[in-house]
């Protein structure tokens, strides 16, 4: 260690570094042993003083006009530095208005386009249920005009002694409807269902709403020799009629 | 030269105040012109080089490591290389120009006649010519031991001896400063 301490001294490599001609390599070397090893730390100060000592011996009288001129291009430096910085603080403002502009552009086309998807969906659907309610009356209105529809009354039993509806069969257009016109109180958990049993099979129509059936002719599929029926199944509506609670019917 | 005004002068620089360059000259503005001088032995030239060194010092004043280097070492270095750059793009010449030639150790200028250069003067001639060639071709020319001596042709051993006294020589002259400065250095 000391050998090398010893040979590093004996080079001029830390004369190099002192007056600033070490190449990289040597840089880092004499940095390295100037923070490890106190002989080396103290030669580097003791030649820093001889130079600055030696320097001194050579002195030569600086001219005051000199230094006037210096500070005059050291401040004309640091206005140059202060518009440059000026610059650079502009331009960054501005990037980065442009980009939070681009951010909000985007963003809001996004979620136009995601309204104008919305709308477009709500149209189509405003369409289709159009369609559906035009057909439908359309069709109400073909049965009820039809000079060969035939209206049927419909009464309830004994056990809905109240129920009344008007069914409406045109065995030529092959269309029915029904309109219940009133229906008895029920308890909370119970409702009235309709089926139409259709070739041999028992066909779910829907639970009856006594608010709405009253205008409203409710559809019922045609069949030859179709029978309906009107039952009072749980509440929410059931899978199969319930045979004993049927409260009306009608063959068509 | 007080350690405290170093301190005081590295802290306007990074503040980056005016001030420190108005004390840089009023402190160290001899002694670089000096070095330039030195360097490129015309005393025109090496006003133009003073200039351009400090106002590289101003811009990279940020660049100063206090750890690394002492101020006076780190002007040092910018003047010198400033200076050698100056040589270089002037003379059309070889860099043979940068040679030592020993009437120049003697060639102080016209100003070192001014009494406050007097005891420099008397200082520097108490540093045996010899020694002085050595020490100018180290510190000044940037010359490794060995280029030296093949420049001035002297054996490098003798370099080597001849550094080391002159040196010791220069110790002696400014001896209880030194170990002033120093021993100020030790206090935090």
């Amino acid at each position: 260690m000391k050998d090398k301490i010893k040979q590093f001294l004996d080079s001029d490599i830390l004369e190099k570094y002192l007056v600033g001609t070490a190449n990289q390599e040597e840089t880092l070397q004499t940095e390295r042993y100037i923070s490890m090893y106190p002989e080396v730390r103290d030669a580097y100060n003791e030649l820093q003083e001889n130079l600055e000592t030696y320097a001194k011996l050579y002195a030569i009288k600086a001219p005051a006009e000199l230094k006037d001129q210096i500070l005059n291009r050291v401040r004309k430096e640091h206005v140059g530095r202060k518009k440059y910085y000026r610059l650079a603080i502009a331009a960054s403002v501005a990037v980065l208005v442009s980009f939070g502009a681009s951010f909000f552009f985007w963003d809001q086309n996004q979620s136009l386009q995601e309204e104008n998807s919305i709308v477009n969906n709500k149209i189509d659907d405003l369409e289709e249920t159009m369609r559906q309610q035009l057909e439908d009356v359309r069709n109400q209105f073909i049965v009820l005009q039809n000079p060969q529809t035939k209206k049927v009354a419909v009464k309830g039993n004994k056990k809905a002694k109240e129920l009344k509806a008007v069914a409406y069969i045109n065995p030529v257009k092959r269309l029915s409807y029904i309109n219940v016109s009133k229906l008895p109180n029920l308890p909370e958990d119970q409702c009235y269902q309709m089926w139409a049993e259709v070739n041999g099979e028992m066909v779910n129509l829907g639970i009856i709403h006594e608010a709405d059936s009253q205008e409203k002719l409710l559809a019922l599929p045609y069949a030859d020799k179709a029978i309906s029926y009107i039952t009072i199944e749980p509440k929410g509506g059931n899978q199969t009629p319930t045979v004993e609670n049927i409260v009306a019917n009608l063959a068509y | 030269m007080s350690t405290l005004l170093e301190k005081h002068i590295v802290e306007l620089l990074q503040e980056r105040n005016e001030k420190a360059i108005s004390l840089l000259y009023e402190h160290y503005g001899d002694t670089l012109l000096g070095v330039a001088n030195k360097v490129v032995r015309n005393e025109e030239l090496a006003q133009d080089v003073l200039q351009e060194s400090f106002v590289k010092i101003w811009k990279k004043s940020d660049s100063y490591d206090a750890s690394k280097a002492k101020l006076f070492t780190w002007l040092f270095r910018i003047t010198r290389n400033t200076a050698i750059d100056k040589l270089r793009s002037v003379n059309t010449k070889s860099d043979k120009e940068i040679q030592i030639d020993v009437s120049d150790v003697y060639n102080l200028g016209v100003n070192s006649t001014r009494p406050e250069f007097m005891d420099v003067r008397e200082n520097l001639d108490k540093i045996e010519p010899k020694y002085q060639i050595v020490l100018d071709a180290l510190f000044f020319q940037g010359m490794t031991q060995q280029e030296a001596s093949d420049e001035l042709d002297i054996p490098l051993g003798t370099i080597k001896s001849r550094l080391k006294i002159g040196l010791r020589e220069l110790r002696k002259i400014y001896g209880p400063t030194l170990i002033l400065v120093l021993s100020m250095n030790l206090i935090p």
